[in-house]
């Protein structure tokens, strides 16, 4: 029994922890974000007219969104295509970022703007930037 | 006695009419002297942009006289940048938006990366943030006269700079320039309560005129 309820314990304990660590990664990915993405993105990610894609509900971010760490690293040149438009412009890679900064980025960008959020486990978003082309 | 009370108001209320809210004439000013019918008057000369000439996203020559007339918003921009242009370009569009048809009113957009940004590029950027480059203009031309009209015509900065991302520093101006080529205004263009306030001033001036 005592067991039982050192397990609840340190099961709630081990959740609200988490979940704390989450929120201060994701306010620490829209501070990043806000710096080093909103300028051509804008903040809520409707991008540019025809020049600059949006990450709202884009259908090209749900697709990657396993190699975003390495687009943020070393940006992105090459046509793409989002919903019904082409893009062209090259996204400049974003320097001066750590690899933890480039994770925090991707869950903060990940959760607001796919139509349903996606989760990437952490160690993987990092060992993904680790290991780009 | 009656009457000349009402002479009075009257009069209060044609001058408090006439005098509208006009913008100012930014820039130095000289005072000429001038000849006319034999009298010696003076004559306040206020400061307009140079004569220049520069090459628009469709290969077309655009010089002062495309502009005569005309109230004209000017900015400064490269398309590689990823610092201000981006949210200048948001605001632009939505003045642009507001304006499409008018044709007493231009948008003039010069490229400070005038090797990068070619013809074509510009053409491609035009069409990209949805104007057909006639009312709309992105203007290239000799890197100097750029950066010169910049600084001496529009009082807009624009430097190389090897620190900033994407390797120049430049202000984020919309300059509004009346049918005389005199500068009205100068708004941060990064700046939407700003943008607000040209537009306003954009209807000031166009009653001007």
């Amino acid at each position: 029994m005592r067991s039982i309820t050192f397990l609840c314990l340190l099961f709630l304990f081990s959740c609200s922890d988490s979940e704390l660590v989450d929120l201060k990664n994701i306010s620490h990915g829209a501070e990043l974000y806000k710096n080093y993405c909103s300028n051509c993105h804008q903040m809520d990610g409707s991008g540019l007219a025809q020049l600059i894609p949006p990450l709202y509900q884009s259908d090209y971010l749900t697709e990657n969104a396993g190699a975003l760490p390495c687009i943020i690293k070393n940006g992105l040149k090459g046509k793409i295509r989002v919903g019904s438009n082409s893009y062209t412009l090259a996204m400049p890679a974003v320097r001066n970022l750590s690899r933890e900064d480039v994770k925090d980025i991707c869950v903060y960008v990940l959760q607001k703007f796919p139509k349903t959020p996606i989760v990437i486990a952490d160690s993987v978003l990092k060992n993904t930037h680790k290991n780009c082309p | 006695m009656k009457k000349v009370y009402v002479a009075m108001a009257m009069l209060l209320v044609l001058g408090a009419c006439s005098e509208k809210k006009k913008l100012p004439i930014l820039g130095n000013r000289a005072a000429v002297e001038r000849l006319i019918d034999g009298k010696l008057q003076i004559d306040t000369l206020y400061a307009t942009v140079a004569d220049f000439s520069l090459t628009n996203q469709d290969g077309k020559t655009i010089t002062q006289e495309t502009v005569k007339g005309k109230i004209y918003i000017a900015d400064f921009f490269f398309a590689s940048c990823p610092t201000i242009c981006p949210i200048m370009k948001k605001q632009m569009i939505r003045v642009f938006e507001k304006y499409k048809g008018d044709t007493g009113i231009l948008f003039l957009s010069h490229t400070i990366d005038p090797e990068h940004d070619t013809i074509a590029l510009l053409k491609d950027y035009a069409t990209r943030l949805g104007s057909d480059g006639t009312q709309w203009m992105f203007l290239t031309g000799e890197r100097e006269q750029i950066y010169e009209l910049a600084e001496k015509g529009y009082y807009a900065t624009a430097l190389p700079d090897s620190l900033e991302p994407g390797g120049y520093v430049h202000s984020g101006g919309f300059i509004l320039v009346d049918g005389q080529r005199r500068v009205r205004g100068i708004y941060n263009g990064t700046d939407e309560k700003e943008v607000d306030q040209l537009m306003l001033d954009m209807d000031l001036l166009k009653n001007e005129q």
